[in-house]
């Protein structure tokens, strides 16, 4: 499965992967932060290969299973070594934790998305629009 | 009622006019809409909070003193009947007056445009006033159609976008995912506004000029393109009337650049690139129109498009972004003061006369009625108000809003709005999902909609009701949408061809749309422009006078919207998911700016315009430029200080700029 990719460059901060995500899932597991108010960057879950939230966690409540880290809340204590290990900041604590599950596979932040800032693709796939749009620009700059 | 998995409806709020899908539980994305792709604004994810909210009205209300009670339907419609025939029989039609509604079907607005007709007054107005009048009056007289002149997707194919007063990546989200598709093909983007908004973030060059400058810009602009040939002097020659009468060769880059505050360098860059390139398309929204010289800031920006050729082809056009999911229809339909459906002239006594036939009426009024500003001014004794919240939406009627209720006033809505308050009766009415109709979007797409939830309580579709009170008048008024639609087909020329199963397809059909087998027209003025000659009109606007800063007032007030609430904020005020993250007012202030006048992040803060004063926490921002404040009107302490300067020719107040001051309320 791919992974929710972001290109800052498109994303105008208007949150709607923040309302679309808590009126899935009841508390968001994305939150778009803005940056002097000239640049907006939603942080969520990256789902990293080596997950430091599930390398931390002792109880094995958070566990990589395949690509994505899956969290059991039977096992959870609360402890919190997750939200501090997450690089992201994004695991919440809410009497739960939160964590993004990608909504089964097709996420509703990256669907409900206006500019395709975020994107779910796995890299290569990224990386090749990222080049096709990169030559797009060279080649316009070349006509004019 | 049948209830299918999943029913396609239309976003009651911007007018972009995005598809999603309402279903038994809650709402799905739909990505072979032609406009948005699945694609949703937070308030678009959020629309459905408005549905069976418990501040919904259920019951029609009559005023008793300061108390409400509950009335039937038959005692609320008898009510209406008898208070329009007693106003009109006492005072004429003169002391009637009729707001219509951008968030109503157009199907309701023909309707209640018609009555207020029928019953004899032109004071019919809706929110198109404060939004886009001036594209009406000017773009009519230019191009021949007041609208958008290509869809909003063609906004891909440009290689040049200029954006000149709109934040539409705050206000019409979905807009900026086109511009990025363009930007991918190595478009450049030219955004002119004063402050650093998330648009602004998507600029190739940022032109942050002085509030209220536009036309000496475009006018700069203008003169270079001429001085350099970069004209499109074929176009000028077989398309367009008046170019000779164009002479701005005092708009020097350099005596411009003092006027605006720019760079002459980047005026010459902005005029180079929007003319160099192969499509060009200009977008604007309220920042253009809502000035004193509203009409003329319209002009400057079709004059920019004819002399450069840029409209008429995918990716060339002017494209007024509209407010409202359905202004462009409400304006279509004739709710306005100064226009009957189809765009007919109150002062085109011929054209009415096709009218007059159709409607088999003895004689139909002449001349502009009231616009919506002037009705506190007016001695009315009855106006009917369906689905607008004017006292939170119209700095006029908000600081007067006492002198709007001289005589009896109905107000039809879906929430007991501030204007609903004043009332002496209120009739609830059913919400977008819970009726059907069309609703035409910013770039003329009629859309179906289709009932998806019921109604709550005795609330009703407000066809329904206006059908109900026009039989009490005596007039026999159809309250089925289909029936209604078909009569607009006759009424309006652009409509003739739209039915219920072309705009009920998938993302509907974009007039004009001459006959039922037409596909529609997403680009207009391919060959010849919808003026009398087919030629578009080319028109010279100088810069008028501009609201100054003094001594007492030295810093220039801006408003305008954020992206997590709506217009009055009747609906988006309702939804927990936008308030939450944006909760109150906040007035933008430049950090040299608050350090000048005493002012720390999270103050509470006193605004005074000669206008008013009003109460709002400083929020200190590098986005804001320095000499200017900016507060969103979602809120009703803008209303306290916005000016009521009016553009003369569209009657448009200049919302957009005012001289204030600002210091710590302790």
């Amino acid at each position: 499965m791919g992974k929710i990719y972001l290109d800052p460059e498109r994303c105008i901060g208007c949150r709607s992967c923040e309302v679309a995500c808590e009126r899935e899932h009841g508390h968001p597991r994305i939150s778009v932060d803005k940056v002097k108010d000239l640049a907006a960057v939603p942080v969520y879950c990256h789902q990293c290969d080596t997950a430091p939230c599930a390398a931390v966690c002792y109880t094995g409540s958070l566990r990589l299973d395949g690509d994505m880290v899956v969290f059991d809340p039977d096992l959870c204590t609360l402890c919190g070594l997750c939200f501090v290990a997450c690089p992201f900041g994004a695991i919440e604590l809410d009497s739960v934790i939160h964590r993004c599950d990608l909504c089964g596979g097709t996420p509703v932040c990256v669907m409900t998305c206006p500019t395709e800032a975020l994107q779910l693709e796995d890299i290569d796939a990224i990386t090749g629009s990222t080049r096709s749009r990169a030559a797009g620009v060279l080649a316009a700059r070349v006509r004019v | 009622m049948r209830m299918t998995a999943r029913i396609p409806t239309v976003c009651p709020y911007c007018a972009v006019g995005c598809g999603f899908y309402i279903t038994r539980n809650g709402m799905e994305y739909m990505q072979d809409h032609p406009v948005n792709e699945g694609a949703l604004c937070p308030k678009g994810n959020a629309a459905l909070d408005v549905l069976n909210h418990v501040d919904r009205l259920r019951y029609p209300m009559m005023r008793i003193g300061d108390d409400w009670i509950r009335v039937s339907w038959s005692e609320a419609l008898d009510r209406v009947a008898e208070e329009m025939q007693r106003a009109l029989r006492e005072k004429g039609p003169g002391a009637l007056a009729f707001l219509g509604s951008a968030k109503c079907t157009n199907e309701e607005n023909y309707i209640f445009q018609k009555i207020a007709r029928l019953m004899g007054t032109n004071s019919i107005d809706n929110s198109a006033r404060r939004c886009h009048s001036p594209t009406i009056i000017a773009l009519r007289r230019m191009l021949g159609t007041p609208a958008m002149t290509n869809p909003v997707s063609d906004l891909a194919l440009s290689d040049c976008i200029f954006i000149i007063g709109s934040n539409l990546a705050e206000n019409h989200p979905v807009v900026a995912r086109w511009i990025l598709r363009a930007k991918d093909r190595g478009a450049a983007v030219i955004v002119a506004d004063p402050r650093v908004t998330p648009t602004a973030w998507l600029a190739d060059l940022h032109l942050q000029l002085n509030p209220g400058t536009d036309i000496a810009l475009i006018n700069g602009m203008i003169n270079v393109i001429l001085n350099e040939g970069l004209e499109n002097s074929s176009f000028i020659k077989e398309r367009t009337s008046g170019f000779e009468g164009l002479d701005l060769s005092d708009y020097t880059p350099e005596r411009v650049s003092s006027i605006t505050g720019l760079r002459a360098g980047d005026i010459v860059r902005a005029a180079r690139l929007y003319a160099k390139a192969g499509a060009s398309s200009i977008v604007y929204c309220m920042g253009i129109t809502q000035h004193s010289c509203g009409t003329e800031n319209v002009t400057a920006c079709a004059n920019l498009a004819l002399v450069c050729g840029h409209v008429g082809r995918p990716g060339a056009g002017i494209l007024p972004l509209r407010g409202q999911n359905n202004v462009q229809g409400a304006c279509d339909m004739g709710a306005l003061a100064d226009f009957y459906p189809g765009w007919r002239s109150v002062d085109d006594s011929r054209a009415i006369d096709e009218l007059r036939r159709l409607w088999n009426a003895r004689a139909l009024p002449l001349g502009r009625g009231l616009t919506a500003d002037m009705m506190p001014e007016a001695d009315l004794r009855f106006l009917y108000v369906m689905g607008e919240d004017i006292v939170n939406s119209h700095p006029a009627v908000s600081r007067r809003r006492e002198r709007l209720k001289r005589g009896f006033m109905v107000v039809q809505d879906i929430f007991m709005t501030d204007t609903a308050r004043i009332a002496d009766l209120v009739l609830p009415a059913a919400a977008w999902a819970e009726k059907e109709g069309t609703f035409t979007s910013t770039e003329r797409r009629v859309q179906w909609v289709s009932r998806a939830r019921e109604a709550p309580g005795e609330a009703r579709p407000d066809l329904w009701i206006l059908s109900e009170v026009a039989a009490r008048l005596g007039f026999d008024l159809s309250p089925e949408p289909e029936e209604v639609l078909a009569e607009i087909n006759q009424a309006v020329p652009a409509y003739r061809g739209i039915s219920r199963s072309n705009a009920g397809a998938r993302g509907g059909i974009i007039w004009p749309c001459p006959h039922p087998d037409h596909p529609g027209t997403p680009v207009l003025h391919t060959e010849r422009f919808s003026t009398p000659d087919g030629r578009a009109r080319i028109s010279p606007v100088h810069h008028p006078a501009l609201e100054r800063t003094s001594p007492q007032h030295p810093l220039i007030l801006i408003t305008g919207r954020v992206v997590l609430h709506y217009n009055a904020g009747s609906m988006s005020m309702r939804s927990e998911g936008l308030v939450k993250r944006e909760p109150e007012i906040r007035i933008d202030v430049h950090p040299e700016d608050a350090a000048r006048f005493g002012v720390a992040d999270g103050d509470a803060v006193m605004i005074e315009t000669r206008w008013g004063r009003a109460r709002a926490r400083a929020k200190l921002t590098p986005r804001q430029k320095r000499g200017t404040l900016f507060m969103p009107f979602h809120f009703p302490e803008t209303n306290l200080v916005a000016s009521e300067i009016i553009d003369e020719k569209s009657m448009m107040p200049e919302l957009k700029v005012a001289a204030c001051r600002i210091w710590r309320a302790d």
